[in-house]
């Protein structure tokens, strides 16, 4: 009895003391350390038939992060052996709270394999995990003395912008953002624009290849709490660096002010779609829709018929000045992990897909780009993307298709692959405001199965007609006629106004893809758009014309109704 | 009137209040209990009712038969949960509307009520009612017809068979197995004894979770990308493809199906569908290319143990109880 009423009152006291310290200015608390959170011993055997059920296929045995799926990882799962945890609110090094391994537990690491837990775990089991998780650690102590930690002071966010997308931060702050990114090379492992496309030599503390973050893809931020555009999530990493990766921190190096600058500026390079809160991720676009345009497509990149705003203009409405009607379609890809030589770590996981045709050329355009960190310098393994289409398109019946990897025996697919290497470029090199030009082939191949890919007898004419590598992203433009000779009926033949299967393939030459060793997507719908109806012009009034015909014989039978009953011959 | 504007009034705002106040409170954002959100609704009915009888605002069945209508609305609308499709909701919708129309229409005196207003709008008694109604009726018959006209392009919905009809039998590695009464080798105890056991740690005291720790680790090596490290259907690579993979947790899979069935469905995988489930787009490997007759059935054994539910079994008791398809 003595010993409960001892506890609560020292409970008192310690929330007492809280209450007060929480009083004091920030800046007072920022210097002040406390002992890092102990280990809750209670709590270590519900979280060990947790840990034992949920946690071990990856985390391991140890904890060691060498579960039966690591290998096949990347990011690898954390290795918990030296307390080394990335997402936290203290100093570099420091040892986590129990409330930022409780958040990474609820939320995931989106951008890797550890998915969010809550709804499936309840509070109680989740606190006791990350309990059994802190007594994994052997090299550090929590109950050390010198384990004391220092929660980080993060201010609150300056311009009040609220969730999802947060949108309102004014320009000159991230301009000045911007020149804050500049003065401390965040480039050098990010990349000019963020992509990410910085260093390619980067090992965490492990020594297993690590990359920096692509900031135009933060919902795969591993901090973002499936809050993916909150800049609250940036200061916290600018701050406390990231334990065991090369993400330093820059908490003496940069003002509080500035870091929130900085966060605005990375934030903003961040297109705002709607975000699945099952996968965080974007939600995939199915159809494609190709523009018609009157006259010639341009194979300028610039030219308005070619661009269309990051965000998408269901969320962020377009600015008024804007004068192209294009949108960007967002095409998930993941490894081909189906057969032979399988691909558990593309290097690519989705692709930017816009489409223009043109009525007097006959032709269709494609504008295919995606992200890549690093292209390849080995001419063995030049990078590709490939669209493939139905080869004979004509003969399928209802929603049939060929099989969505390279065909199938009886339905054979239509290949058009853009293999390219980057000229005058090393992986190694600072990066560069021009970008660099592609040194492309074009490759039609028929696919009718894994074993059965050979170049096409008589090509159809593809033709990649603009191409460019800038700062972390390729643009590759895609040509052809719609109709061909077709003799051996081997290319697809494109009708307009039709619901056309087509899917897209990518191989990563830097990761040495090649081969069904790649990127895929699943079978998604293309449609070229036709000319708008002439009946769109004459048929509205002619229906409204009819319809006030009606109101007119509508108040002639009432009144004539009225008159009779008025006259008793009706009732 | 003083009481149709205080009663519509009394509707709108209430609705405000009780849609963005009481409503995100009952449900909030991480899935709860679902029965709140029908509470809730009969909570703002109760709301309806009461305000109107406490005030005697004694509306006009007009007004009555809207509310009627739009609390169907808003119900198919917002609080039923799961939310439906809208072409469902447009029957749903079709059908609230003859009831109205019915209710309504009870009776002759409050039909003619309700049918005097707008015959009044007809003749011209209500002037300037009729000026707006018959000015802006064609207008809006010519916009409808302009968006019916004008070209749109939407996804296209394709509907395909989830568990189609297994075959008889199916070879896989050289050997026929009669699918009808096959049973998983490794299911050799019941598996609620199991519950409390670990994997890997109890592998050595106890065959069958042995077995389970086994399975597990090809589950974590092969198919947690599609299939998720929570066995929900939500793996890595799951949003890239068209069908999403099988969600076990799910009712409506693996404890609905018996463990022959899945034997067949992961040896044969996507390609060995029938076309109605679409073979070309499941991104399902024919699994036997990879494992062994043996992995196969213990992936299978880890994925009820995981998840806790039992393969479905035709035994004398669930044909007794008319549960057999």
């Amino acid at each position: 009895m003595l010993t409960e009423s001892r506890k609560s009152l020292r409970q008192l006291i310690a929330g007492l003391v809280i209450f007060l310290v929480a009083g004091l200015p920030s800046t007072l608390l920022a210097e002040e350390a406390q002992p890092a959170d102990l280990i809750q011993t209670d709590k270590l055997e519900l979280g060990k038939k947790v840990y034992f059920k949920r946690c071990v296929w990856c985390h391991g045995i140890e904890g060691e992060g060498n579960g039966p799926s690591a290998d096949r990882l990347f990011t690898r799962p954390r290795n918990f052996i030296q307390g080394t945890f990335k997402i936290r609110w203290t100093d570099s090094g420091d040892l986590p709270l129990d409330q930022n391994l409780i958040d990474t537990v609820k939320n995931g690491l989106p951008g890797s394999a550890m998915p969010s837990w809550s709804g499936i775990l309840s509070e109680d089991e989740i606190e006791a995990v990350v309990q059994f998780v802190k007594s994994l650690v052997q090299d550090r102590d929590f109950a050390d003395e010198d384990e004391e930690v220092y929660v980080q002071d993060f201010g609150s966010n300056p311009w009040g912008t609220k969730g999802p997308y947060h949108f309102g931060v004014p320009q000159e702050d991230i301009d000045a953002g911007k020149e804050i990114f500049l003065k401390n090379k965040c480039f050098e492992c990010h990349g000019g624009e963020g992509r990410g496309d910085g260093n390619p030599t980067m090992k965490d503390d492990w020594g297993f290849a690590i990359m920096a973050a692509d900031w135009q893809q933060c919902w795969n931020f591993r901090g973002s709490r499936r809050n993916h555009f909150d800049p609250f999530n940036i200061v916290r990493t600018i701050s406390t660096g990231m334990n065991g990766t090369p993400m330093p921190n820059f908490k003496d190096k940069i003002t509080i002010e500035d870091r929130w600058k900085l966060a605005a500026f990375v934030n903003s390079l961040c297109p705002r779609k709607k975000i699945d809160r099952l996968t965080n991720k974007p939600i995939n676009d199915f159809l494609i829709k190709s523009k018609r345009r009157i006259g010639a497509v341009s194979t300028d990149f610039n030219d308005p018929m070619w661009q269309a705003p990051d965000d998408d203009d269901r969320i962020k409405s377009r600015a008024s000045d804007y004068e192209g009607n294009q949108y960007w379609h967002f095409v998930a890809v993941a490894g081909q992990i189906t057969r032979g030589e399988r691909n558990f770590k593309p290097k690519v996981d989705n692709l930017w897909v816009m489409s223009n045709w043109s009525e007097e050329e006959q032709a269709i355009y494609y504008l295919v780009e995606y992200h890549n960190r690093f292209l390849s310098v080995d001419p063995a393994y030049p990078d590709a993307v490939a669209i493939q289409w139905p080869g004979q398109l004509e003969e399928l019946f209802g929603a049939e298709k060929p099989y969505f990897i390279f065909g199938d025996s009886k339905k054979p697919v239509d290949l058009w692959k853009a293999n390219f290497m980057v000229k005058d470029y090393s992986d190694t090199a600072a990066p560069n405001p021009n970008g660099y030009d592609l040194d492309v082939t074009v490759e039609e191949l028929v696919g009718n199965g894994f074993e059965a890919i050979f170049p096409k007898e008589t090509p159809g004419g593809v033709q990649v007609v603009n191409s460019k590598y800038h700062q972390g992203r390729v643009k590759i433009m895609f040509k052809r006629s719609l109709m061909t000779e077709n003799p051996d009926k081997t290319d697809v033949q494109i009708p307009i106004k039709t619901y056309i299967p087509i899917a897209f393939m990518e191989w990563s030459g830097w990761a040495q893809e090649h081969d069904e060793h790649m990127a895929i997507s699943t079978w998604l719908y293309t449609i070229l758009e036709p000319d708008l109806p002439k009946s769109l012009v004459y048929m509205p009034p002619i229906m409204a014309t009819a319809w006030f015909g009606f109101q007119m014989w509508l108040v002639w039978m009432t009144k004539r109704t009225r008159k009779m009953a008025a006259e008793g011959k009706v009732k | 009137m003083n009481n149709v504007v205080k009663g519509l009034i009394l509707y709108v705002v209430g609705w405000a209040a009780f849609h963005y106040g009481l409503f995100p409170l009952m449900t909030p954002k991480e899935p709860t209990w679902i029965v709140n959100r029908y509470v809730y609704y009969l909570l703002f009915v109760a709301y309806c009712l009461a305000f109107n009888l406490v005030l005697k605002l004694k509306p006009p069945i007009s007004l009555n038969g809207l509310a009627v209508f739009l609390l169907g609305f808003y119900f198919y609308q917002s609080v039923l949960f799961p939310p439906i499709p809208w072409t469902l909701l447009i029957t749903y919708m079709m059908l609230w509307g003859i009831g109205t129309f019915l209710y309504v229409s009870q009776d002759p005196a409050t039909f003619a009520e309700f049918r005097k207003p707008i015959v009044r709008t007809v003749t011209g008694e209500y002037k300037l009612a009729r000026y707006i109604v018959f000015a802006s009726m064609p207008l809006l018959v010519g916009f409808g017809t302009y968006q019916f006209i004008y070209p749109s392009f939407p996804e296209p919905v394709e509907l395909r068979t989830v568990h189609p009809a297994p075959p008889a039998t199916t070879r896989v590695h050289g050997k026929n197995f009669t699918l009808e009464g096959l049973q998983n080798p490794f299911r050799i105890d019941e598996q609620d004894n199991y519950k409390d056991s670990f994997p890997f740690l109890d592998a050595d005291k106890q065959e069958y979770m042995k077995s389970v720790t086994e399975g597990g680790t090809i589950f974590f090596r092969e198919c947690h990308y599609c299939h998720g490290d929570q066995l929900n259907g939500l793996g890595m690579f799951s949003h890239v493809f068209n069908p999403t993979p099988a969600n076990f947790v799910d009712p409506g899979t693996i404890a609905m199906l018996r463990e022959s069935f899945l034997f067949w469905r992961v040896a044969k995988g996507g390609p060995g569908l029938p076309n109605e489930s679409t073979p070309w787009s499941s991104a399902m490997p024919a699994w036997e290319e990879h494992l062994k007759t043996d992995e196969i059935w213990k992936v299978i054994l880890f994925e009820y143990w995981y998840t806790g539910w039992h393969p479905r079994t035709f035994d004398e008791e669930s044909s007794a109880a008319g549960g057999g398809e």
